[in-house]
């Protein structure tokens, strides 16, 4: 009983279930929306290159997710900028 | 009053789809409704051994679509519960031996004929899943609490949706003793990770297997918690949508229940 409380009290390691669940929930967010991993980088290049028209980009850090809330997938894409491009005015 | 044709499928393969059709169906008929199940499978037939009537197969499926036979003289007549029946697959056909468009067809014989028809769905999405969903009015989707089987879970849910049919969830084979260790997805977390409700949880259960080698139907077996889960979803099914869903718990030891409270119960 006693030794069951300390390994309890000092185990940081836990259980299978939470990795499975993490697991899934990943694996699910790109089941669901039938994206392909060469159509996320397609796209982030396309981001990357209207971004780019407008701001200096860091294209290393930039980062593509899908991040899902209980019915909601959001797709987050972060970048740091580094300055803005001068302006030019468009005819 | 016309009956109700429900599918019960799972994506993945030997998850207990045909243990599950044969023990609803016959919690429904001792029920005291007039129930078939079907064995969609066309082509790998087991829930004919499952219900212990391999003996007396004449006619299947196929028979009934091709009109070779009529749907009361394939339906075979359960050795335990007089108002349940079973219709067998075809082992010599494929799938491709009947259609939706056969099955929507015929589906108003069953309707009239019987108070639920239970389809039990091959495994996989192919033809055999459209044939099986393609007449249901419901759908219970049943997935065991790993990774793999709560993947294809939620592509059949997908596909269900997509015909206009909410699906209900059966979570099978939980080991309470796994999930409290922190080693086995909880129903909780399925539930969380599948958004969808619940039609009944069962435990893993040695009955199973003893049902399954004698033929008789696992609810008939005295003591089976899995036999009693059945017989609560059967409940649930037949107009008591309501009826309490019982976790499955290994019985706490006082100090452990203590333990959990405060927090040491990870």
């Amino acid at each position: 009983m006693m030794i069951d409380f300390m390994k309890k009290l000092f185990s940081s390691k836990n259980g299978s279930r939470e990795t499975a669940k993490k697991r899934l929930q990943f694996a699910l967010v790109y089941d669901r929306l039938e994206v392909s991993d060469d159509m996320l980088k397609e796209m982030q290049n396309e981001i990357v290159s209207v971004i780019s028209r407008y701001f200096v980009i860091d294209k290393d850090q930039l980062k593509l997710d899908i991040q899902r809330d209980d019915d909601l997938s959001a797709l987050m894409f972060n970048t740091p900028i580094i300055s803005a491009k001068a302006r030019r005015r468009v005819a | 009053m016309e009956g109700k044709i429900i599918v019960i499928s799972s994506g993945k393969g030997g998850v207990g789809k045909t243990t599950a059709t044969a023990s609803i169906g016959a919690a429904l008929a001792m029920d005291g409704k007039k129930v078939v199940v079907v064995d969609m499978d066309i082509g790998l037939r087991n829930l004919d051994v499952v219900m212990g009537l391999e003996n007396r197969v004449v006619f299947n499926i196929v028979d009934v679509v091709k009109g070779k036979c009529k749907l009361r003289q394939a339906a075979i007549k359960s050795r335990k519960i007089d108002t349940l029946f079973l219709i067998p697959a075809s082992q010599s056909d494929n799938k491709d031996a009947v259609s939706p468009n056969d099955m929507i067809r015929i589906s108003k014989t069953f309707r009239k004929e019987f108070d639920f028809t239970l389809m039990d769905c091959p495994a996989g999405i192919e033809r055999g899943f459209e044939n099986a969903v393609a007449a249901a009015d419901e759908a219970v989707v049943i997935c065991t609490p790993e990774v793999s089987s709560v993947r294809d879970a939620d592509r059949v849910i997908g596909l269900l949706y997509a015909k206009q049919i909410t699906p209900k969830l059966l979570v099978n084979r939980i080991v309470p003793s796994m999930v409290e260790r922190g080693e086995m997805l909880s129903h909780q977390d399925v539930v969380d990770v599948l958004s969808i409700d619940l039609v009944g949880l069962v435990e893993a259960d040695e009955q199973v297997v003893i049902s399954t080698n004698s033929g008789v139907p696992l609810i008939m077996q005295e003591g089976s918690k899995a036999g009693e889960a059945f017989r609560r979803i059967a409940m649930r099914l037949n107009g008591q949508p309501d009826l309490p869903i019982e976790e499955p718990g290994v019985s706490k030891s006082f100090w452990k229940k203590i333990g959990s409270k405060i927090g040491f119960g990870k």
